[in-house]
């Protein structure tokens, strides 16, 4: 008898469990997705000539997202990684990380090319997408939409920065640009600032992307005998023409410039081959850096065992800027995402990040870089000239007003 | 305008030497194991990467030693992997080996990173040569004597030796090298690895003028069948005439329309494809026909 009352009471308890656990969620749904990690797409390229810059990229967002003990909103949050091997392809997964894994923002966008397409798509799918690489103008220009924001500054406000140092050269000029977006971007600005100076473009050539010899490119500059090069080429193209430029003597003979560099480019020239002045985002080895991005550094040195590229510090910043906003927001929705990138600031030594309302572009100030004269630490390349402009104060004038980029969201 | 014509057709014969290297060791293995193997561009990666590595730890004479370990390799990959493919429609062996291709990267990305690693030409063969118009590296002109003195070495190999007479044979009827007592399987083996030596050994050369990185087989891949697709698949000769063609044909569009220099290769494919189905050279095989 007692076995049997026994088997009743469990019987009962057994049963009121398990209707307990059915209708838990209904009762308190918020304790249900509590426990559930907000996921982040991250969109880069995982193969490829990009793939070396991509690499940090990645790394520095996934610091930023350890240095937060990997929580956003005070709940677990957690990455998910997808490739862009072409636009179509970037898209595609773009898709995929909203409609499958439930992402509540996007960060990536390495290649221009890929980053104007995904722009196009965050909007469709209205979610907020923070551009961490592509500088290419449109993207916060006449391409602009309300769910995009972008760090690195734009082709034109790039080539306004470098040009005096072109033009110290001389005025004739040979552009030698890669046939795609950023390139392209490149060869209209700089032609632009060409005529303005009442300089001569000796000769242009747009080159194919992933261009293995660029001997017969360099063959007309030296017959062109131009004052200076200016370049638009990206990544591994650029490292190879710069290998190339020097095997074929021209390194110190003509010199050479280009916006946008990435350590990653010129740490695979080598010292031997490295050459030319450059713009460039951020430099570990920069003595100004504020005391924050000092510890970022060291931290990417502690965990990676190489010192942080810039793209690590453009991959860092930019995650920190998408996570401190969902903090802000208190919600995964993307009006309430938008308006809380659109309020970020964090101070930067004597300036400050933030992302400007209208076009929702990042004012940070540039670093004009020469290679050293004679490299002795194999990470360690450049020389900070400026950092531009001088004044924090030029900044939003330096990148130019909303009528003048022509950015309508 | 003739000087500068010059220049650019001999920096065209260093481009096409290349990529008769690279689609030279792509015919052979196409022509004797009926293979399209899409991972040929990273064994081309493997010598540039294991060539960059032993110069590192022993110096620049090591670099003999890159396509040799990757021939072993590509030996390993046939006995392991390819020898399963021989009967198989062709699709599956282009799938395994573009999945072959994939490891390989990944695998070299894993150790080497995927940032471009610096690789400079020998101290020995910096500088420049000029005659008359003509301005040439010295490493350069080592990279075309180099790729004469392997295609004389191939040819010679293929076609005056046992061995060579063999795998011709066994390129044409497999059946009956077998009945002669040959043991075709082990030389199928050797065959893999020496297409495999031969990209490795234009990895070694290309290394100091390219970029060195995990991704740089794309560069090489593409042009290789554009090559081999146009001198006739399976043909010696024909990759070696295609392969310079080629080479000259894109460093002349650089001159007079650089725009083009990407796409003139294919256009050219697409034009012989047209004209002469089966390439410059390209036998009639009842093999494949």
């Amino acid at each position: 008898m007692a076995r049997n009352s026994g088997l009743l009471i469990k019987r009962r308890t057994t049963l009121l469990g398990v209707a307990g656990l059915a209708v838990a969620p209904f009762a308190a749904p918020h304790v249900a997705r509590a426990a559930d990690p907000i996921k982040i797409g991250l969109l880069l390229a995982k193969t490829g000539q990009i793939a070396g810059q991509t690499e940090y990229l990645a790394n520095g967002t996934m610091l930023a997202l350890e240095q937060r003990n990997n929580t956003v909103m005070g709940q677990p949050a957690e990455l998910v990684w997808l490739d862009e091997p072409t636009p179509q392809g970037a898209t595609q997964n773009m898709q995929k990380l909203v409609q499958e894994n439930k992402v509540c923002a996007v960060l990536g966008g390495a290649l221009s090319s890929n980053a104007l397409a995904e722009e196009a798509k965050a909007l469709e799918l209205k979610i907020p997408f923070v551009c961490n690489n592509a500088a290419a103008t449109d993207i916060t220009g006449k391409n602009c939409n309300r769910y995009t924001f972008r760090l690195n500054t734009p082709v034109a406000v790039q080539s306004r920065m470098l040009a005096p140092y072109a033009l110290s050269y001389g005025k004739k000029w040979y552009h030698i640009t890669a046939s795609f977006a950023f390139g392209q971007d490149i060869l209209r600005t700089s032609r632009e600032l060409l005529k303005v100076a009442g300089g001569t473009e000796v000769g242009v050539d747009e080159v194919p992307l992933n261009t293995a010899d660029f001997s017969s490119f360099i063959l007309k500059i030296r017959q062109a005998k131009p004052d200076v090069v200016v370049g638009g080429l990206s990544a591994g193209d650029l490292t190879t023409f710069l290998k190339q430029w020097n095997e074929l003597g021209m390194k110190g003979k003509i010199p050479f410039v280009e916006i946008a560099i990435g350590d990653t480019d010129i740490w695979g020239v080598g010292p031997e081959a490295a050459t030319g002045i450059f713009t460039k985002l951020w430099d570990a080895h920069n003595p100004n850096n504020p005391a924050e991005e000092k510890a970022f550094a060291d931290a990417y040195l502690k965990k990676y065992g190489k010192p942080a590229a810039d793209k690590a510090w453009m991959g860092w910043i930019t995650a920190r800027s998408l996570f401190e906003s969902l903090d802000a927001a208190k919600s995964t929705d993307a009006d309430k995402i938008i308006a809380a990138l659109e309020a970020w600031k964090v101070p930067a030594g004597n300036a400050s990040y933030s992302y400007r309302k209208f076009d929702h572009q990042m004012l940070v100030r540039n670093l004009a870089v020469a290679v050293k004269p004679k490299i002795t630490d194999k990470w360690d390349y450049f020389d900070v000239k400026a950092t531009l402009p001088e004044n924090p104060a030029e900044l939003d004038k330096v990148f130019g007003s909303q009528e003048e980029i022509g950015c309508k969201m | 305008m003739l000087d500068i014509l010059l220049s650019q057709t001999v920096s065209g014969l260093v481009l096409g030497g290349l990529y008769v290297l690279i689609a030279i060791g792509l015919s052979i293995i196409f022509g004797l194991l009926g293979i399209v193997n899409f991972a040929h561009g990273a064994f081309f990666t493997l010598g540039a990467y294991f060539a960059l590595s032993l110069v590192g730890a022993v110096g620049w004479p090591a670099v003999v030693l890159s396509p040799i370990i990757v021939g072993g390799i590509g030996m390993v990959a046939e006995r392991l992997l390819i020898r399963r493919l021989y009967d198989k429609e062709p699709l599956i062996s282009l799938i395994v080996t573009f999945a072959l291709a994939l490891l390989i990267e990944a695998t070299v990305r894993l150790i080497y990173g995927g940032i471009g690693q610096p690789f400079s030409p020998p101290p020995f063969m910096s500088g420049f040569l000029v005659w008359g118009p003509i301005l040439i590296t010295k490493y350069r002109v080592g990279v075309l004597a180099t790729t004469a003195m392997v295609l004389l070495l191939l040819w010679l190999f293929l076609e005056k030796t046992p061995f060579g007479r063999i795998l011709r044979a066994g390129s044409r009827d497999p059946e009956m090298v077998g009945l002669l007592g040959i043991n075709l399987p082990r030389v199928l083996t050797w065959v893999f690895g020496l297409g495999c030596a031969i990209s490795g050994i234009a990895g070694v050369l290309a290394a100091p003028l390219w970029t060195v990185t995990p991704a740089m087989a794309t560069n090489a891949i593409m042009p290789a069948f554009v090559v081999v697709a146009i001198g006739g698949l399976g043909s010696f000769a024909g990759a070696v005439i295609a392969g310079l063609l080629v080479g000259v044909v894109v460093a002349l569009t650089i001159q007079f329309w650089p725009e083009a220099s990407g796409a003139v290769m294919y256009l050219f494919m697409a034009l012989m494809l047209l004209l002469r189905p089966r390439g410059l050279l390209g036998d009639r095989w009842e093999r494949f026909e």
